[in-house]
């Protein structure tokens, strides 16, 4: 079984947010539950200041520690799925541990005030279940692996797109949208970036183009520090996310 | 013994009422929010995801095992003076629990879940799992307890061992319950192997003021209502070490935010100069919930006195809540990961829906305790007790 894992070339993203739209469509998020979000950063003043593009997916870490602090096992990580760690939305209690044991922020309780108004739920209550229900709604679902729209009360994450991964022939080294044969199986982030910043392959596979990437560019992971061990790798300059600084005060 | 427990006449039946009209709005209102708005009700969000109601739970929960450790004073280690207040103490860390378990029950996204899915998964792994068993089994051992002094086995060797087994209980519960914060090294203001001491510090100072407090209450606020060996405890041990606990609190909050404003993490150190410090709801309760009671406990003249007792018992429960407050809230207002969306530290302030959670909670632990102090005997101690120290005590309230 492959291990999915995903290179992001930091020095040629252009912050457009287009993987971020492609995610909300592809999975039906509600606004403000970026599944995956561009961040951006900036250090230093005029003329000499710089921003920084960061797009920040789920993780997927090798050592998650969400799925350590889950009292129900409803986050797990699953070998057989490329190591990607799934919700179960039938077994979350709502409990949001793993939101505060992510180091990455990258957990959603969309069952929270809404981030714009008119509230999306209240123009398209949701029926069967689901928190929500638009009018167009992705037909894949399985909330067993927190695919779909979810319930209320339980926690959401971005799923590296695994129902579409999970029906790419079996030994795929790279999920490259650039080959027609592979490009519905691209998760939706990767396949829309314009500038191909973002890079999705199998980590186990040293041929694959992911892991070229990553040992020629000195590909890096976010906060190695924490022992969680990303399967999701940056390139270039910009990796360096900044410590947080407050606001200046008046 | 019992008799002069104003519980049990009008006043009880007056509280009573009031505390169950208050019980059923709170829980009417913040039904009525969830089944309407789900939990968009909370002013909790995916980047503060805990508010208001864990720090509420967070306070019953430590001020009940806070109470189990006071009641094994006289259980475990002998101290008999406290025999005058062990069953109230029981009583109330049972009520204060259930309370606690209350509130928590409707801050989750799906609470009846949780009771097939925890045994079913066995995630042993989690320190939530652990919450749940060990609070579960300090709650059996509270009732046991009671069950064993309400028959009158204060000394039998079942009631011991039931004793030292609750006191393990305790121990784990909330030792544990600290680590969940303890243990998170992804959230450095609350990364500290220590935080389960400090747990049991604050817990005991949280135990100390319901019990002084609602001691106090049960006899009308007034020394003459009680028996000799509780006046006796009241104008000597307990306040001493209530002085003492209080001591040991703003020790404890002394050396965290030491190490925390001295740190160059922003994590740390922003969370004590940007958040707490700059924060007069949090500098007032340090002072006024805290620091004055402490100062007030410093001398025996002031310390033993009713009036200064009760007052001390209220501030700190001001005091601490405040503490649990800003400790919950503070492990997350610098935003994690969002570089400039959020460029500030984030803010929260509950809604009105997490406050009549609050309010529900304490409204429970006043209905349940009247109904303790109608149904049940929680004034009665061993016989032993009462004829040790009731003479000296007498002899000392008439001198």
């Amino acid at each position: 079984m492959a291990k999915w894992g995903m290179v992001i070339d930091l020095d040629k993203c252009t912050g457009c947010q287009a993987c971020t739209t492609a995610c909300a469509m592809e999975n039906n998020t509600l606004p403000g539950e970026s599944w995956q979000d561009v961040l951006f950063y900036h250090q230093g003043k005029y003329p000499s200041a710089q921003m920084k593009w960061l797009p920040r997916p789920c993780m997927q870490c090798e050592n998650p520690s969400c799925v350590h602090v889950c009292p129900t096992r409803a986050t797990y990580k699953d070998m057989d799925a490329g190591g990607i760690v799934f919700v179960d939305w039938n077994k979350c209690i709502g409990c949001k541990y793993c939101m505060i044991a992510c180091p990455y922020g990258v957990r959603f309780y969309a069952d929270e005030k809404p981030l714009l108004e008119p509230d999306l739920r209240d123009i398209f209550p949701g029926s069967n279940g689901q928190l929500w229900s638009p009018p167009y709604q992705n037909p894949e679902q399985d909330w067993k692996r927190g695919i779909g729209i979810q319930p209320a009360g339980v926690v959401s994450k971005c799923t590296f797109c695994y129902h579409k991964v999970s029906k790419a022939p079996a030994g795929t080294p790279d999920l490259d949208e650039a080959i027609p044969e592979l490009k519905e199986y691209v998760p939706a982030c990767v396949r829309t970036c314009a500038p191909k910043a973002r890079f999705f392959g199998d980590l186990d596979n040293p041929e694959s183009q992911v892991n070229r990437l990553i040992g020629d560019k000195h590909g890096v992971r976010l906060k190695d520090h924490t022992g969680n061990k990303p399967q999701v790798y940056y390139l270039g300059a910009g990796a360096g996310v900044p410590a947080f600084e407050p606001k200046p005060r008046s | 013994m019992n008799q002069e427990n104003i519980m049990k006449g009008p006043a009880g039946i007056g509280l009573l009422a009031i505390s169950a009209i208050v019980l059923l709005a709170s829980f009417g209102y913040a039904i009525a929010s969830l089944m309407s708005q789900g939990h968009a009700a909370f002013n909790a969000t995916s980047t503060v995801p805990w508010g208001q109601p864990i720090a509420t739970y967070l306070y019953f929960a430590l001020a009940s095992s806070g109470l189990g450790l006071i009641a094994s004073l006289p259980l475990v280690f002998g101290f008999r003076k406290f025999y005058p207040v062990v069953k109230r103490c029981i009583f109330l860390a049972f009520a204060i629990l259930i309370s606690g378990m209350a509130v928590l029950a409707l801050e989750l996204g799906n609470v009846f879940r949780m009771l097939w899915v925890i045994p079913l998964n066995l995630q042993i792994q989690s320190a939530m799992f652990w919450m749940g068993v060990f609070y579960l089994v300090d709650l059996l051992f509270l009732l046991w307890k009671f069950q064993k002094l309400d028959a009158g086995e204060w000394d039998s060797k079942t009631s011991k061992q039931v004793g030292i087994g609750s006191f393990l209980a305790v121990l784990l519960a909330s030792g544990n319950l600290a680590l969940i914060f303890g243990m998170m090294s992804m959230r450095p203001f609350w990364l500290d192997g220590l935080l389960p001491i400090y747990f049991y510090l604050t817990a005991v100072a949280s135990g100390l003021a319901a019990l002084v407090f609602f001691t106090y209450l049960a006899h009308g606020f007034s020394r003459d209502n009680m028996s000799a060996p509780l006046r006796n405890l009241l104008e000597g041990a307990l306040p001493k070490f209530f002085g003492a606990v209080l001591g040991g609190t703003l020790l404890f909050i002394a050396v965290r935010a030491i190490t925390g404003m001295y740190s160059n993490n922003p994590e740390i150190h922003l969370v004590w100069s940007e958040y707490l410090f700059a924060s007069p709801v949090y500098q007032a309760s340090l002072w006024l919930g805290i620091v004055l009671p402490f100062v007030l406990m410093l001398t025996g003249s002031m310390r033993n006195q009713a009036g200064t007792q009760i007052l001390v018992a209220v501030l700190v429960f001001g005091g601490l809540f405040a503490e649990r407050f800003f400790f919950v809230v503070g492990g997350q207002v610098i935003p994690l990961f969002k570089g400039t969306w959020e460029w500030d530290i984030l803010s929260y302030t509950p809604s009105a829906t997490e406050w009549s959670l609050t309010i529900m909670g304490s409204a429970l632990l006043f209905t349940l305790w009247v109904l303790g102090e109608r149904l049940l005997n929680l004034s009665a101690m061993p016989p032993s007790a009462v004829m040790q120290e009731g003479p000296a005590a007498e002899a000392a309230a008439h001198a």
